[in-house]
């Protein structure tokens, strides 16, 4: 407490000795100056519209302390922000191997980086590619993660022991995964002896047009335990009221998944899908580790061809201008997602 | 996108460097003549890891930072990369702060790259002297060290020459007293040593290698008088390069002298075929094949050989051709240009580029020395007559810094053609188009050459 100024002293020591008072009479509004009136009411804030809330700004949006966003902010600024549009100016650059030294004065060559992204290279086969595979990767994996979740719902003798075996591929480093398929996928590996033992030649895995559903089939191998993951999370939020109260009415196992249990699972599974396949678009290690660079024409993804682009031609401008549009042509069908699926909605789960 | 974040980050970081740099002092130092005098200073050498050798690559730079501190008084710091990728990242950022390693260990193909950043030092007649003059070198291997003979910014360091391996035992049990000099000549004999039914095979061949195949079609181009550039002009379209793929494919589909597995394989895969005595050659590899064959069923069957020089189709050299044994492939020394240590760096390469201290160092990891004293001294050892050969016939491929760009062009073709070589046949049309494909694509890289 300071000496210097006894008038705020006295008035802090009076508010403390009105504190320790406890759950003294002075239960109501207090006489504090400083303090509006309208503070008194804070209980009712949600769901009921107040009669000082539709007097412009709500109380408590009039006072909230956005001052303590700024350390996130910033953060923000400076992770995501900066670097964003650092990337935007470098894909307005001709920048690569010869202009690398001074990059800051490399010549500005306004959109033409991003023509020559859009007529000249593979950019839009790629995008479609890793599109579609993350697509049909992440719709196969969805059933598997659920009905992985439900199996393992109910408590059974090593249920553990099930569930840590479940989340196996999704603990091994993505490297590891590769390497091990690659070699199982191999001519003359495990996977192809094993089809010609059954009279049947499906021809190459790691070269030519098989290698869009090699990559898929590993891809699913290496991520269904992350929608089992949000499965099982959305699974023990189900009352078990619920589950009493359907069996009393006596509906069947298969009408119960699917009326009481599954609207339980929108929202985790809304965001799986959501998670799973930007993972997948993003994956690179997969495609790099199974099939080399140069990539074979039906697997020229996405992240290969700007890694291709940026460190096996140098062409940084052209890569990132690249990189601005598929982030583009991605964000799109992101946000109208969002949007449909309404992810804030689900955290109410089952209500609806 | 992930990798638009890193590129992004990678940028930011740059810029975060630059900002340093820019409050840095300029703490210039000036250098008196004769012997370099480092007390106090550190030099800062990058190179990179030795995966095959780890334990003894710490042991081999603490070793060379006590002789350097001994010889000059200053000290001796490496840092490391592991792929070439980490390497441009580290020029990057310290070409553009202007503070970052003094040395840089390049490989040979990288050197041009290199070059085009304009980062490096261009080496003069004195700074030549300070490490023992040009003639000090194995001479084919200053080829890569710049564009022309007064623009050199590459010391040459290690050498790491492609030979082809060969099995005595299969080759005796043919009746065949030398491995052949021609492409030609190897197919034949190759056709003799094949037996499918016994798993066995005239050669082994990595198609799906990574970097392999364009060696192939470089070195035949080369050997029929194609060297692939010609200044600005890219000649992948040239009937040179197509014969040298259907050369390359018409091992297993025509003359099928190969495992049909190797559509599938890496260097290292067909190595360990070789090794398990399944086949009479096995092409393209390097002295680093050694530790793995000395140890196989076969060690005591095998040696190197010059790969052929001559070109498929032909039946003797060319008058005037080069050679062209191998790519000429190791590592060259350069230094930055911003490095405020330049004598230190001169007095450091020296060292090492000395020729104890090469075949000290050729002991250790299996590379060749760049040394031509060094180099010469080897001849007579175990299997090294064909490996120094080749380091002295090896030809640089084109100086420019399109390459990088070329050779996965090149390389394409190959990774495209694939499935059509596993089923037996690579159509002239859809090959026809590959290359065209390359040849534009090749042009393009050189057109935006600076």
């Amino acid at each position: 407490m300071t000496t210097s100024n006894s008038a705020s002293g006295t008035r802090h020591a009076a508010r403390a000795a009105r504190r320790a008072s406890g759950p003294a009479p002075a239960v109501g509004p207090t006489n504090d100056p400083d303090e509006s009136p309208t503070r008194s009411v804070p209980a009712i804030s949600e769901g009921f519209e107040t009669p000082a809330g539709k007097r412009g700004r709500g109380p408590s949006e009039r006072n909230r302390p956005l001052w303590m966003l700024i350390p996130g902010g910033v953060l923000m600024i400076i992770v995501i922000i900066v670097p964003l549009l650092l990337g935007i100016y470098m894909s307005l650059l001709d920048l690569d191997q010869y202009t690398l030294r001074q990059w800051i004065e490399a010549p500005f060559i306004g959109i033409a980086n991003y023509i020559e992204a859009v007529t000249q290279t593979n950019l839009f086969h790629g995008v479609w590619l890793s599109v579609s595979y993350s697509f049909i990767a992440t719709v196969i994996a969805m059933p598997i993660g659920i009905a992985a979740a439900v199996a393992t719902q109910n408590a059974f003798k090593g249920r553990a022991v099930v569930r840590s075996v479940f989340l196996i591929p999704y603990i091994l480093p993505s490297f590891v995964v590769a390497t091990v398929w690659r070699t199982m996928f191999q001519p003359g590996g495990i996977i192809d002896k094993s089809f010609h033992s059954l009279g049947a030649d499906p021809g190459l895995f790691l070269n030519g047009p098989n290698t869009y559903w090699t990559l898929i089939f590993v891809q699913i191998w290496a991520s269904w335990p992350f929608i089992y993951l949000l499965a099982l999370a959305g699974l023990q939020a189900v009352d078990h009221e619920v589950h009493e109260a359907s069996a009393l009415d006596g509906a069947l196992w298969w009408t119960k998944l699917r009326y009481v249990i599954f609207p339980y699972l929108k929202g985790p599974i809304s965001l799986a899908f959501i998670i799973g396949m930007l993972n997948h678009i993003n994956n690179f290690t997969l495609p790099f580790v199974l099939f080399g660079i140069p990539a074979p024409h039906d697997v020229e993804l996405l992240p290969v061809l700007t890694y291709v682009t940026s460190f096996q031609s140098f062409r940084f401008g052209l890569s990132a201008a690249m990189a601005v549009v598929s982030l583009i042509l991605i964000a799109i069908p992101l946000f109208i997602y969002l949007r449909v699926v309404k992810l804030d909605e689900a955290e109410q789960g089952g209500r609806k | 996108m992930r990798f638009g974040t890193k590129a992004r980050l990678a940028a930011i970081a740059t810029a975060a460097v630059f900002a340093l740099s820019a409050c840095g002092s300029g703490s210039s130092s000036s250098s008196s003549g004769g012997a370099v005098n480092g007390a106090g200073k550190t030099l800062d050498v990058l190179v990179g890891v030795n995966t095959a050798y780890p334990e003894q690559q710490k042991q081999w730079m603490s070793d060379t930072a006590a002789k350097f501190k001994q010889q000059t008084g200053a000290t001796l710091k490496f840092e490391t990369f592991t792929s070439a990728n980490e390497e441009l990242t580290r020029i990057q950022t310290s070409v553009v702060s202007g503070q970052g390693p003094d040395v840089y260990a390049l490989g040979t193909t990288f050197t041009p790259t290199a070059y085009s950043t304009g980062a490096f030092k261009v080496l003069t007649d004195s700074d030549w002297n300070k490490i023992g003059g040009k003639d000090r070198f194995n001479q084919a291997a200053l080829g890569i060290s710049g564009p022309d003979s007064s623009h050199l910014i590459g010391v040459p360091f290690a050498s790491r020459p492609f030979v082809m391996a060969y099995n005595k035992t299969m080759l005796k049990a043919a009746g065949i007293d030398k491995p052949a000099t021609t492409w030609d000549g190897l197919v034949d004999q190759a056709k003799k040593m094949t037996d499918p039914a016994k798993g066995q095979y005239g050669m082994a061949i990595a198609y799906k290698d990574n970097f392999d195949p364009w060696k192939y079609i470089w070195g035949m181009s080369v050997q029929a008088g194609n060297p692939l550039v010609d200044g600005k002009t890219a000649k992948l379209d040239d009937p040179t390069v197509k014969t040298a793929y259907s050369t390359y494919f018409g091992w297993l589909t025509k003359d099928k002298v190969v495992n049909p597995a190797s559509v599938g394989w890496s260097n290292s895969q067909a190595l360990a075929d070789f090794a398990s005595g399944k086949d009479a050659y096995f092409l393209m590899t390097s002295s680093g094949s050694i530790p793995t064959l000395d140890k196989s069923p076969i060690k005591d069957q095998w040696d190197y050989a010059l790969m052929p020089t001559v070109a498929p189709g032909q039946t003797s050299d060319k008058a005037g051709s080069n050679q062209a044994a191998s790519i000429l492939s190791g590592d060259n020394l350069v230094v930055a240009s911003y490095s405020k240590n330049q004598d230190l760096a001169l007095a450091y390469i020296n060292l090492v580029t000395s020729k104890d201290e090469q075949l000290n160092y050729q002991k250790i990891f299996g590379d060749l020395p760049a040394n031509a004293d060094a180099l010469a001294s080897l001849d007579s050892a175990p299997h090294m007559a064909a490996l120094t050969q080749a380091a002295k016939e090896s030809k640089a491929t084109p100086f420019t810094g399109a390459w990088s760009d070329i050779q996965l062009d090149l390389l394409n073709v190959v990774v495209q053609s694939i499935p059509d070589l596993s089923s037996g046949n690579v159509s002239d049309s859809a090959l026809n188009s590959r290359i065209s494909d390359a040849q534009n694509k090749a042009q393009q890289s050189l057109n935006r050459v600076k």
